[in-house]
């Protein structure tokens, strides 16, 4: 196989990785679904799904050669490369895995995983260590994923620092969101306790699980007008059953 | 040896560097009176700890060999296996779990679950064994025992209990409350041996009773009997233990015990519960493979009276002569009787019989089934297995990972050449890891192993304990090369102009192969037809094929990953020869070899770097520097752990570098993660320094 046709091959198959992420049917591209310096949130309950869709929105984002600061609260290092292996593993398995080893290890060059304590955990504390790493040109992300935040009476104040943060690294943020059952929702779908951040959020995505599939709900952000009976998922790979 | 075989316990203590495993290990002796007085690792008093016994180990205060002791407490017999903690020496952590039956995990109350912590409990997963916490150092500032616990269900995923919860912290810490009990420990005299057992001190009461609830939760999980009892609030502590007890075996708890052993204080409780909780020789399944039947599994049974079957995990060459470390099984070892290795076939009738205490012995006449002992004067390796005449078993072989470091060494005299080959023919018949050959062009010898460290170890042992004088070379990385793609080859080797004519041709195709799909990385395959190639030829092809492997066409390096497939030839009713189709495979490899885009592949360590916060950002640039790439970093409070994977041709000299960016504050553990292609600059570089090494 010539070069050149080596590189289309692999394109191609970026190509179509990209087309079956979630964010593409939410986007209509497969370009990025916030605006810059932009908040997303994913929002479920626990062991629906929020970390394997946060993981696809990252690989989304690797495989367009764009770095991705994964920021985990709960799991260790191992942990967090695990799911990306697994969710990679699933979404490419249909194609030569040599072409689709060659993109993971140049995927891998683009992220950077970080795992705090929650209790460990604070905005300075992580402007901190980004500084370290853009100050020595090792590693400058273009979207940040915090997987593990708890969203209760006190993330106000937080949430702002890193709306600050954003804007002056001109990177993306998105969260993991954990709602409870005993939640009571607003009539846009968000918890009443998550209401009053709506506006620093630009896209809400909820994932409810439902019989045998996930379905995935916009709540706020994007062409709001999709079919939500297109957007339901194969728990197993969290991708697209059917468009 | 006449204990019952229900009292043995046959226990190693792992740990990361550091946690203070060596300093436990000599507590448990004191306590147990095997040793009267107690040393520190690296002492003021220059005698070291007991079990330390090397030289070398004593020197840089780490532990190298294990070293095999037994003791006793209660009525309990305890066999000891005190292993290493470096990455570099992991395969005589291998060994020592091989044949254990418990072992004891030590953890830093302030480091917590450290990445060799991960690694020998993986270890520990895959030989099957229970295992204990020992939180070590509480009495250390930051000591935080409840972090370390929800580490080790966390990070190991192991279902972690605590046993006991500290009385004081840091500076403060003075004792343990037993949940069991319900009493506090405090450990008074000189050297903690007094133990002061009195009720909870009132503001812990609350505390103790809380996590006791959760101990015979978890615990009742094992036994309805205790489930019942807990709901009529009738606990017993026999009741308790042996649930406990059920689970441990099971690996589906891990009792943690906390204490600091440097100050004396834990270690006799948590030598009850080597004997309450962990298994006996009896307990354990243990399989062998029979030869006869297809390597068909079959269960031993811990019994001195059935045929022998005994496991050599551990050669030593002393100043008593060869020492061989082994576990008997079934069976029963005695003085005089004849006894047969599986792997030589040999005859070895068994003279002398000993148990260890670190370097002192004792002589003892037999080893019943179940207990580690050693034997004088057998010629075998580690790894065989010792079986009698009429059976012929096999212990399943141990997992040996491939060298990828080499040095070359040259003596420095004659006296000094005949010393460096016997030390190089005891090394390699005690460690798997470590491989010594020549090198055909340069005539060097070259010894091979998993990290700087472990060859500067073995140059070290040759100048200490064998007198030769040796000069090194410069580390060299175990490159290998592959290809990339399928290429065809038709290559006709013909001499055929005066004396004996040669001819052969040979056709067909080579192909990359995934290396872990066949570990040998090379596989052969003849798909001739009608005989043009004829059959008593083809083997001469497969030999001619796997003499090119040796040593690759590009740059020398040994040929992996790689399919032969021969499909075509020709042949000649005189000149063909065996000879002639090795070179006409040769040929055939050379020309097929050129076009398959040959590339060179280097190996990958997993590097974990644990720093102090503050030198993150020095930490990580060190690493990037080194063409690492950086897989993540975990904030654990004072310190942080950054996991990276870096050439290992990068990393020469690593450890000096990151002592001067970080004030000697971090420390780092390596170990190989994988192969993969060098980047095409560094190729270039690698291929310059070929032409000028050839000229």
């Amino acid at each position: 196989m010539n070069t050149n046709v080596k590189e289309r091959n692999e394109k191609m198959i970026e190509k179509e990785l990209l087309l079956k992420n979630p964010l593409h049917v939410l986007k209509r591209s497969t370009e990025d679904i916030l605006p810059k310096c932009g908040f997303g949130a994913v929002l479920a309950r626990a062991g629906v799904g929020k970390t394997s869709l946060m993981v696809q929105i990252a690989l989304n984002t690797l495989l367009q050669s764009k770095n991705v600061l994964h920021i985990s609260l709960n799991d260790p290092v191992n942990k967090v490369v695990l799911w990306y292996e697994e969710v990679f593993k699933n979404v490419s398995k249909e194609y030569d895995t040599k072409m689709v080893n060659n993109l993971w290890e140049i995927a891998l060059t683009h992220r950077f995983i970080m795992t705090f304590q929650v209790e460990g955990f604070s905005v300075p504390k992580l402007e901190e260590r980004l500084e370290d790493l853009i100050e020595q040109a090792i590693f400058f992300p273009h979207m940040v994923l915090i997987d593990g935040l708890v969203f209760d009476d006190s993330i106000h104040q937080p949430l702002l620092d890193l709306k600050e943060l954003a804007k002056k690294l001109d990177v993306n943020f998105w969260f993991a969101v954990q709602t409870h059952r005993e939640d009571k929702h607003a009539p846009s779908g968000l918890p009443n306790r998550l209401v009053q951040l709506k506006d620093l959020f630009d896209v809400a995505i909820l994932l409810k699980s439902e019989g045998k599939n996930v379905h995935l709900q916009l709540l706020k952000g994007s062409d709001q007008n999709i079919d939500p009976a297109n957007l339901s998922l194969d728990p197993s790979t969290m991708l697209i059953n059917s468009i | 040896m006449k204990t019952d075989i229900k009292n043995v316990r046959n226990i190693g203590i792992s740990a990361h560097i550091d946690s203070g495993k060596t300093t436990l290990t000599e507590r448990i002796l004191f306590y147990t009176r095997r040793i009267h007085t107690v040393h520190d690792v690296k002492g003021k008093d220059g005698v070291g700890a007991t079990m330390d016994s090397m030289e070398l180990e004593k020197e840089r205060g780490i532990t190298i060999a294990s070293a095999a002791t037994f003791c006793q407490w209660r009525d309990n017999q305890i066999n000891i296996i005190d292993t290493p903690g470096h990455v570099d020496f992991t395969i005589e952590v291998e060994r020592a779990l091989r044949v254990l039956d418990g072992a004891i995990l030590v953890l830093c109350a302030v480091g917590g679950v450290q990445s060799q912590s991960i690694t020998v409990d993986q270890q520990m997963k895959r030989y099957q064994v229970p295992s204990l916490a020992f939180i070590n150092k509480c009495d250390r500032s930051g000591a935080d025992p409840s972090r370390v616990t929800k580490q080790i269900k966390e990070k190991l995923g192991h279902n972690a209990v605590v046993m006991q919860i500290p009385i004081g912290l840091e500076a403060d810490f003075q004792g343990v409350i037993d949940l069991v009990t319900m009493k506090a420990v405090y450990f008074e005299g000189e050297t903690g041996e007094n133990l002061r057992i009195e009720e909870i001190p009132k503001d812990l009461s609350a505390a103790a009773m809380e996590k006791r609830e959760e101990l015979i939760d978890a615990a009742s999980m094992f036994s309805d009997e205790l489930m019942e009892a807990a709901l009529e609030d009738r606990v017993t502590k026999d009741l308790l233990i042996l649930a406990i007890r059920k689970g441990a075996m099971a690996r589906e708890i891990t009792p943690v015990f906390m204490g600091s052993a440097y100050k004396n204080k834990g270690v006799q409780p948590l030598l009850d519960a080597v004997a309450d909780l962990l298994p006996c020789p009896g307990d354990v399944n243990n399989q062998a493979l029979d030869m006869e039947n297809d390597e068909e599994p079959v269960n031993l049974e811990t019994d001195s009276n059935k045929p022998l079957v005994a496991f050599v995990f551990k050669l030593e060459d002393g100043q008593y002569g060869q020492l061989t470390y082994i576990r008997v099984y079934q069976g029963n070892i005695a003085k005089g009787k004849t006894i047969i290795n599986t792997k030589s076939g040999k005859k070895i009738k068994i003279g002398r019989i000993c148990r260890m205490h670190a370097n002192q012995m004792e002589d003892i006449d037999s080893i019943s089934a179940g207990f580690i002992g050693a034997l004088f004067g057998i010629d075998c390796s580690s790894g065989d297995t010792l079986v009698d005449s009429e059976l012929s078993l096999t212990m399943t072989s141990m997992f040996v990972p491939q060298p990828v470091i080499s040095l070359a060494i040259v003596p420095d005299n004659n006296k000094s050449q005949i010393n460096m080959a016997k030390a190089l023919n005891r090394f390699t018949k005690e460690d798997p890891t470590f491989k010594t050959y020549v090198d055909e062009d340069t005539s060097e010898t070259i010894i091979e192993g998993m990290g700087e460290l472990h060859l500067e170890v073995y140059v070290e042992r040759m100048k200490r304990e064998y007198s030769a004088q040796v000069a090194t070379g410069k580390p060299r990385v175990a490159y290998k090369e592959t290809i990339t793609q399928k290429a065809e080859f038709n290559y006709t080797h013909k001499k055929q102009t005066g004396g004996a004519g040669q001819f052969g041709r040979v056709a067909g195709y080579l192909m990359p192969i995934n290396v872990e799909s066949d570990e040998s990385g090379f596989i052969f395959e003849s798909k001739i037809t009608g005989g043009s190639i004829p059959t008593q030829f083809i083997p001469a092809c497969e030999k001619g094929f796997k003499k090119c492997l040796i040593k690759g066409p590009k740059m020398e390096f040994p040929v992996t990953g790689i399919k032969i497939v021969i499909d075509d030839g020709a042949s000649h009713s005189v000149d063909s020869s065996e000879m002639a189709f090795q070179a006409a495979a040769r040929g055939a490899f050379l020309e097929g070899y050129a076009k398959a885009k040959p590339i060179i592949l280097e190996p990958i360590m997993k590097v974990v770097v644990e720093t102090p916060t503050e030198f993150h950002g020095p930490v990580i640039a060190t690493l990037n520097q080194r063409r690492g790439i950086i897989i993540g970093a975990q904030d654990e409070g004072p310190i942080c752990i950054v996991e990276s994977q870096v050439p290992l041709a990068e990393m020469f000299g690593y450890s000096t570098v990151l002592r001067s960016s970080t004030q000697g504050k971090a420390q780092f553990t390596m170990e190989f993660n994988s192969y993969k292609e060098v980047p095409h600059s560094i190729a270039k570089e690698l291929l310059t320094k070929a032409e000028k090494a050839k000229k």
